[in-house]
């Protein structure tokens, strides 16, 4: 192993196995223990993760983020109660109700992401120093907020400058001990590549709409084959430009990181987009795996419970009488929901999140790690209970 | 005995190689080169830190919260074995941790009980509470979301049967409500209006409105069939249940987006969730408009267990009618049947709630020309 290395000693089992535990805790629990869970997680995310033969160690607990769920809940307690009051209020006050809500959660994203990496930066060591993150989480939320209305006004022209803006203020406020990262992107290193996939981008949106037209005003002359070939050739071009938005990210997230620095030390990601490719054809194989399975399952134990519904061919209806009538339908159809979302929340886990963890990891480079020793650690940051609004918003992996 | 380490003292990034000594009392470590001894740690006082396998990894309460000793292979048995304190540490930490979530567990158990059991308590209380001009504001914009999506979903327009209010038919329905309404206390103005769609239904809106749908007028056979899902569906309006429903299901679904902690409440899950716990909350409500109905059914002679009888048809000819009911309003059962049947005993000296003229006029409410009966 070289010195400048990142290396991921985790594995996509020993992950199953915490998350597997964790689901069925979650369902004795009522969900409660999803505090403890995400807490194991990322304990295991980080205690394999050894940078220059040192490993990362995550010290949060479950507590703290459930004093911080807490918090959350009472922000949004007041907030439901407006948004019902409102919905009463006849159908524009409801609409607007919708609209508001959309931009105050908008708002309140921003606030909870700068939030959360801050809690999980303050809660990461390596080599007994902790990180941390200084700057305002409701200046980053204005931030983000005014950029991205900006962002819609000048039909995402605006974009590189967002970006650029938005990685400095996470950047230059993330320290490690007295050590403040340093980050030197800037738009003009993301506007090439953006415009030109801006281009691509365009050129296939107008010409769909145009084609799209073009079909709408000629329905009745057009075959019903050559509308399906037009179909198969639409979505044929989506899954063109969602590889050119994957091919925009790689070139983003590497040229952004590799501008960074610590001190003496110098980050270097070159990430490769046919690896992201890769990761998520294998989520969409495992999904599709996972489903084929589950639904086998299913059929076999709707089959055994509710024989009625399948006497000659599958009928929903007679499903539902006698889902009405026994309480061991109703269970198998219970657990049977739960089983498809804990089954797409492990796919994207163990596929999506940890194979993204591992593609960084193996990515990245950290030069001059070894001059690093004369870096002191800065006193506790024991503000910040929890990241709440995170947890709530559901956003911010790991 | 002593056992090779690394060690981060917490206050730099310097990496130790050390030497560890552990004897009865303490921990000392020292500097492998130079054997000097950079620190010495209480051995009741370290504990043990999550670390990936084949490593061991140990802080101490004496010392900021950054200094580690990790050791590797072949020392992490003997380390463990001879610190008796990690594994002491561990249980501790793990009963404290058990403790929290067992604790935290129950207290959600009771609050989800307090949901179930609370929230129709509550949604009874603050409907009597509310002003009625509010509730009909409600009703108003329920109607305005069936309407759009009705609209949207058949490609129509949602709309009434017969517009003109002065017909035989609207007239004779208009009577009807106003005798059933008399014995209660209703604030609203009560308005029944038959309306076209293919859902064999009938629904009591917030506010007064009533819909009954054409597709079930096609299945309703007799006059009594008809004056029973009325007055069942003005049962529901005099007790205000479609204000309560709202209220418990907003509550719900606040109290799963709780659960799975997804405040926006956007989540399907908290959709599916509420719909299924909510069916109970609508089953006392059923029961609550059965009687109404059935007491209205002595006054006006109509047997009031007809409506029974085309519950069961609707859920046996169409099985989106059953489908229908599973989610929302009634329940198909053999014991309210009989409940009906029972309290239909009483009756009865009253005359048939509509003429026969009438009832035509009202059967062919929703038929266009040509297929008439």
């Amino acid at each position: 192993m070289r010195a400048d290395q990142i290396e991921f000693k985790g594995s996509r089992r020993g992950l199953a196995a915490i998350l597997l535990r964790g689901y069925a805790l979650m369902v004795v629990t009522l969900g409660f223990y999803r505090f403890w869970l995400v807490t194991q997680k990322r304990r295991y995310y980080w205690a394999h993760t050894h940078i220059d033969g040192d490993a990362l160690e995550y010290t949060g607990n479950a507590v703290q983020l459930l004093v911080g769920f807490l918090l959350a809940v009472a922000i949004f307690v007041p907030l439901w109660g407006l948004f019902f009051y409102l919905s009463t209020q006849g159908s524009e006050a409801t609409l607007l109700g919708y609209a508001g809500a959309g931009v105050v959660l908008w708002f309140l994203t921003g606030y909870a992401i700068f939030r959360a990496r801050d809690f999980r930066l303050s809660r990461t060591l390596w080599r007994g120093i902790r990180f941390d993150l200084e700057g305002n989480a409701w200046g980053y939320a204005f931030r983000r907020f005014f950029w991205s209305i900006l962002l819609v006004v000048t039909l995402g022209l605006i974009y590189p400058l967002m970006a650029a803006d938005l990685w400095r203020y996470r950047y230059n406020n993330t320290w490690w001990g007295d050590q403040r990262f340093l980050m030197r992107g800037r738009a003009r290193n993301l506007a090439g590549p953006y415009f030109a996939c801006y281009a691509i981008v365009a050129v296939f949106v107008l010409g769909m709409i145009g084609v799209l037209e073009g079909v709408l005003s000629n329905r009745a002359q057009m075959s019903d084959e050559a509308l399906g070939e037009l179909v198969f050739a639409g979505g044929g071009c989506l899954l063109f430009l969602w590889l050119v938005v994957g091919i925009y990210r790689a070139i983003e997230i590497s040229r952004m990181a590799s501008s960074i620095s610590i001190g003496n030390i110098r980050l270097r990601l070159k990430l490769h987009w046919g690896d992201l490719l890769i990761l998520q054809i294998q989520f969409a194989v495992a999904l599709a795996l996972a489903y084929a399975v589950l639904a086998f399952g299913g059929y076999v134990v709707l089959g055994t419970v509710a024989p009625a519904a399948f006497a000659d061919g599958f009928d929903p209806a007679r499903l539902a009488v006698a889902l009405q009538n026994s309480y061991l339908v109703l269970l198998a159809i219970v657990f049977g929901y739960l089983l498809v979302l804990a089954t797409f929340t492990l796919c994207v886990d163990l596929f999506l999140a940890m194979g993204f963890w591992m593609l960084i990891a193996s990515s990245l480079r950290v030069g001059g790690a070894a001059h690093m020793s004369s870096v002191k650690a800065r006193p506790e940051d024991g503000a910040l209970a929890g990241e709440g609004l995170a947890d709530a918003l559901n956003v911010g992996a790991y | 005995m002593r056992a090779g380490a690394r060690y981060h003292d917490g206050r730099t990034a310097a990496v130790h190689d050390v030497d560890v000594f552990i004897s009865p009392g303490a921990v000392t470590i020292l500097e492998r080169e130079t054997s000097d001894v950079i620190s010495v740690w209480d051995k009741a006082k370290v504990y043990p830190v999550y670390s990936s396998e084949g490593h061991l990894r140990i802080g101490t309460e004496e010392m900021s919260s950054g200094a580690r000793l990790i050791f590797t292979g072949r020392h992490v048995d003997a380390v463990r074995a001879a610190l008796p304190a990690l594994a002491r540490h561990r249980m501790m930490r793990k009963r404290q941790q058990m403790r929290i979530a067992g604790f935290g567990t129950l207290a959600l158990v009771s609050v989800v009980a307090g949901y179930i059991f609370g929230i129709p308590l509550l949604a009874e209380r603050l409907v009597a509470a509310m002003p009625p001009e509010w509730e009909e504001q409600v009703g108003e914009t329920v109607a305005d979301q069936i309407e759009v999506s009705f609209a949207g979903s058949e490609g129509g327009v949602f709309e009434r049967c017969d517009p003109d209010p002065d017909s035989l038919a609207n007239r004779a329905i208009r009577r009807f409500t106003d005798e059933v309404m008399s014995q209660g206390s209703t604030p609203f103005r009560v308005d029944v209006a038959v309306m076209r769609s293919d859902i064999p239904n009938a629904i009591a809106l917030p506010g007064g409105q009533v819909y009954y749908f054409s597709a079930l007028l096609e299945e309703t056979r007799t006059a009594d069939e008809f004056a029973g899902v009325l007055a069942h569906e003005l049962g529901h309006v005099e007790h205000r249940h479609g204000m309560e429903q709202l209220i418990s299901t907003a509550g719900t679904g606040a109290l799963i987006g709780f659960i799975l902690g997804d405040l926006t409440g956007a989540s399907v899950a908290a959709g599916i969730g509420s719909a299924m716990i909510d069916t109970r909350f609508s089953r006392e409500a059923e029961r609550e408009a059965d009687r109404f109905s059935a007491a209205a059914a002595g006054r006006l002679g109509y047997n009031p267990a007809a409506f029974a009888d085309l519950l069961d048809r609707v859920s046996q000819e169409d099985g989106y009618g059953s489908a229908f009911a599973l989610l929302s309003t009634h329940p198909l059962t053999t014991e309210r049947r009989e409940t009906l049947q029972a309290l239909a005993e009483e009756e009865n000296e009253a005359t048939a709630p509509f003429t026969k003229s009438e009832w035509r006029a009202i059967r062919a409410m929703c038929s266009t020309g040509s297929d008439a009966p």
